[in-house]
């Protein structure tokens, strides 16, 4: 889906977003600043480990923000409007008819209350308005079927609970699909299926490279299956942005010391004995005000400019950005 | 955060709402005249002074005197006591009982379970206020009496909630550890299930205590309750409804300080509840 | 059912050892079967053997019944038919005549760190739960704890701390800390490196590693994390569906899966490297329930290679070079491709 016309113009262009939430220690930063392009038709992995803000930033994508919520700000325009700015009636008309969501634990994702049928039927009324019962029906059994599930009609009258974890998350990609959205954002969709489930939904995915018109961010902590599955991929730590670019070049030449550190730690199963990688110290604070780089206490290659301002997110080769502000002297 | 620390902790949010607030207030000037009775009251709450009845208040006796002469503060006082004591009594008794029958249940086999269960069953469709007038009818009244009836009226209430907060803990991760180590099942059961099933035990217990004082109250107005020369707050309302024509002021003031205690009580259990549930969640 | 195993032959016990005659079992599973209610069958006749020093892997779904072998071992769940012993002694002996001894030499870190740890109880007193119960001279015992905590790095304020207090990585040392205090011989791990960061794991499997070479300790070690697997356990069996596929020396195993459900599994697992990325072979179907688990091999619901003798003839457990065994009628079928 490499078109280079397309990529010359994001789906989705995040400026500088920061969200901040009130908690009992204080104000904490939860994104700091990110900036980033979601591709049209591309697959955009967004990686990070736990204070990241990966998770926030799928909710920030929908505006489904958490009751604590003190402020957001930047901009977030998809196809010329900005979401950040828009007013809760018309961001509501957006979710659920150009942007969908795949949730990562699907049975609390799903209403125990509602057939299959009941919950696709829904998406679909609400995607076309004068659809008629028979039409919803099989647009659904269609649905069902185009995520892999064998037989139909059967599942459309199950309920939640009488599906494996598996089956109801591809209702719930087949609910997204329904949707006929812009941007498909899927947090985490694997992360709680066995191993053997997870591949038949990486392979859904796979399918959905060819099938599927729009642009999708799937969000990770598997950078296996990121590279496997995704064209461009972002590396978040701390709740900023520290480098993005295309999958296969981020990996093989990771620019900021954080994702060299992390590619580091992944454990190479080739290699023999010795000691395992780990990043020493622990995740800033998110109560800490931003005015160094957020990974400087745990980057040995940070200087005193490092600890002197944030570094921004700068051009550093064919699409590719980095924050760091050493990326060129680091060997 | 050590005990101390989170009970004051646990105050200030009660303290934090006007309701709870005045709850607590009520609740700590009645245990002051619970505990210190002797010295908050002005007088011997028995002493007779029968040439001075139907006093009204003054300088020597602060709410004047009953139609024995004896001086209502100090009555009212020393019911207050009466009110705690019985309270506390029949309230540690259920509570003692209906916890370990509560855990029992949870742990037994299904058949000795059902037959825990059945027990509270029929002992909670017994309204306790006619239960205690039956048997005070038959063995006559008593303080012990009314205090062990209440007592058993109360044992479905705790147990119920310690066998339900018992089973969620059943298959707790740490439970398994502690066996894993080789923890014996006494072992387990004191140091492990009962602190963490006793919060919401010690919240219920504290929300009984209103009605256990006016059970008591209830009983004793009807001459069923404690005995002379013990007075409770029901004694006082009933010797004050007798000799209304002379005097309103005992009846009215026995029945305020009922009516306040309960009402006390009942507000602080309530914050108390408030206080603790969302942090249930954060488990403190 | 499996023959015994064989004593002889190099087996390779973990990546840092040499190559040395195996050493007799420690812990042994003989044809174990757990059956719930009378009808779930979470195990069926497993047989498994952990020798004294080794790191044993167990990989298995949702099903495969490696929760229940695991609870087996430490005695949760008694064993339904089988025998499980150690040290050459039947368990269940063991624990009617001195239950405490067993509990010492068993040990057991679960998946749940946090969890593991009673909410109400600070650390401290957690630390300390094992010298009570075991009536440990206090003294002694003490010392050790002491010196266990600065291995793992604890600080002396964690001991004040309730569980909710710590973080994930603090709860698994300090379950790590509570099992060492009692000098066991063997720990089951059950996914020991679950919720953590990939930044921070690498910390705690050295931890483990380290530990198992000072303290002696013999280590089973669940895990769905097949990279942790293949860099710190020596020899791994892999459970479907309560019954155990394959059991080989990790290296081989990663290498050249015989069993074809092995070979799925091991292809879920992506590598960052295109060029060292396998072909994933995606499975049909559904895991099957426990309750009511396909006639014949188990795995030929879904199996890519299953032919018609599959569905019907329930495959035995057969030796398919040094110390590998596998239960298939047609190994090595399902390649693992770059």
């Amino acid at each position: 889906m490499a078109d280079p016309v397309a990529l010359a113009s994001p789906l989705v262009r995040i400026r500088d977003l920061k969200l901040e939430a009130a908690t009992q220690r204080g104000t904490a930063h939860i994104l700091r600043g990110v900036s980033l392009d979601i591709g049209r038709g591309r697959i955009l992995g967004v990686v990070g480990e736990s204070g990241s803000g990966k998770s926030s930033l799928a909710s920030c994508l929908l505006r489904l923000l958490p009751a604590n919520m003190t402020r957001l700000e930047g901009s977030m325009v998809f196809d010329g409007t900005d979401l950040v700015q828009l007013d809760e009636a018309s961001m509501t008309l957006w979710r659920g008819r150009r942007i969908a969501m795949i949730f990562q634990d699907p049975m609390t994702a799903l209403n125990p209350l509602f057939t299959v049928s009941t919950h696709l039927v829904d998406v679909l009324k609400r995607r076309y308005p004068g659809i008629s019962r028979d039409d919803a029906r099989s647009r659904a059994r269609a649905a069902l079927t185009s995520v892999g599930i064998a037989d139909p009609d059967l599942r459309l009258a199950a309920y939640p609970h009488q599906l494996s974890g598996g089956m109801r998350q591809r209702v719930m990609i087949a609910m997204a699909l329904l949707v006929e959205p812009d941007l498909l954002v899927a947090d985490e969709p694997t992360t709680a299926l066995d191993a053997t489930v997870e591949a038949q939904i990486v392979d859904l995915f796979e399918s959905l490279r060819q099938k599927f018109a729009g642009s999708i961010v799937f969000i990770s902590h598997h950078l296996g299956l990121v590279a496997q599955l995704c064209d461009d991929l972002c590396v978040m730590y701390g709740g900023t942005v520290v480098e993005t670019g295309p999958v296969a070049e981020v990996l093989a030449r990771p620019q900021h010391p954080y994702t060299r550190a992390l590619l580091a730690c992944e454990i190479d199963s080739d290699a023999q004995g010795g000691r395992l990688v780990s990043i020493p110290g622990e995740v800033q604070d998110p109560v800490a005000p931003h005015v160094a780089c957020v990974f400087a206490p745990r980057c040995q290659h940070a200087d005193t400019r490092c600890r002197a301002g944030v570094p921004p997110l700068q051009d550093s080769g064919a699409q590719r950005r980095v924050a760091c502000l050493r990326h060129g002297e680091i060997g | 955060m050590s005990v101390l620390a989170s009970l004051m902790s646990t105050l200030r949010t009660v303290c934090s709402t006007l309701t709870g607030a005045v709850g607590f207030a009520i609740v700590l000037v009645v245990m002051v005249c619970a505990i210190f009775a002797p010295w908050v009251a002005t007088h011997n709450p028995d002493a007779l002074d029968v040439m001075n009845r139907f006093a009204a208040p003054s300088g020597a006796h602060w709410l004047g005197t009953d139609h024995l002469g004896r001086d209502l503060f100090s009555r009212m006082v020393h019911g207050a006591s009466v009110a705690m004591q019985i309270a506390i009594l029949a309230i540690g008794m259920a509570l003692t009982l209906g916890t370990t029958l509560g855990i029992l249940a949870a742990y037994l086999p299904a058949r000795s379970e059902r037959f825990v269960l059945i027990l509270f069953d029929v002992i909670s469709s017994f309204p306790s206020l006619v239960l205690a007038l039956a048997v005070v009818a038959v063995l006559g009244p008593s303080t012990g009496i009314v205090v062990v009836i209440v007592a058993v009226t109360l044992v479905p209430h705790f147990g119920r909630v310690a066998r339900s907060q018992t089973l969620t803990l059943k298959n707790a991760p740490f439970l398994e550890a502690e066996r894993i180590l080789g923890a014996s099942w006494p072992r387990l059961v004191f140091f492990h299930v009962l602190p963490n099933i006793l919060g919401p035990l010690v919240i219920l217990a504290s929300m009984d205590i209103p009605v256990v004082i006016t059970i008591e109250a209830g009983l004793s107005f009807l001459g069923l309750g404690v005995r002379p020369p013990l007075a409770s707050w029901g004694t006082l309302i009933q010797d004050g409804y007798q000799y209304i024509s002379q005097t309103w002021l005992p009846v009215v003031v026995s029945s305020v300080a009922l009516g306040l205690a309960t009402l006390g009580f009942t507000l602080f259990g309530e914050a108390l509840r408030d206080a603790v549930d969302p942090r249930i969640g954060r488990e403190h | 059912m499996s023959a015994a195993r064989p004593p002889e032959g190099a087996q390779q016990r973990n990546a840092q050892h040499e190559a040395t005659p195996m050493p007799p079992a420690l812990m042994k599973l003989e044809g174990v079967s757990v059956v719930f209610g009378g009808k779930v069958r979470a195990l069926d006749d497993v047989s498994l053997s952990i020798a004294q020093g080794e790191i044993v892997g167990l990989v298995g779904e949702s099903g495969s019944g490696k929760t229940t072998l695991c609870r087996v071992l430490v005695a949760l769940t008694p064993a339904t038919t089988g025998t499980v012993t150690l040290g050459g002694e039947p368990v269940a002996a063991q624990l009617a005549k001195s239950p405490l001894a067993f509990r010492r030499r068993v040990q057991m870190l679960l998946q749940d760190a946090v969890a593991s740890l009673s909410p109400r109880m600070t650390i401290g007193r957690t630390l300390r739960e094992p010298i009570s119960i075991h009536d440990l001279p206090r003294a002694e015992a003490e010392v050790r704890l002491q010196a266990i905590l600065q291995r793992l790095g604890l600080p002396a304020d964690v001991q004040a701390k309730f569980p909710h207090q710590i973080s994930g990585g603090q709860a698994r040392r300090v379950g790590v800390a509570r099992a060492l205090v009692m000098q066991p011989q063997i720990i089951i791990a059950d996914e020991p490196t679950a919720g953590l960061d990939v930044s921070v794991q690498g910390e705690l499997l050295n931890l483990l590693m380290e530990l198992q070479q000072e303290f002696a300790l013999t280590y089973l070690l669940v895990s769905h994390n097949l990279n942790v697997i293949r860099r710190v356990t020596g020899r791994t069996a892999v459970m479907y569906l309560g019954q155990i596929v394959e059991e080989a020396p990790t290296r081989e195993l990663f290498a050249k899966p015989a069993h074809p459900y092995s070979a799925a599994l091991l292809s879920t697992n992506p590598a960052i490297d295109p060029a060292r990325r396998a072909r994933r072979i995606v499975l049909q179907g559904e895991i099957p329930s426990v309750v009511n688990p396909p006639s014949g091999c188990r795995f030929h619901t879904r199996c890519p290679v299953a032919q018609a003798r599959c569905k019907t003839d329930a495959p035995a457990l057969a030796e398919v070079g040094p110390s590998r065994t596998v239960r298939c009628h047609f190994p090595f079928s399902l390649e693992l491709t770059r």
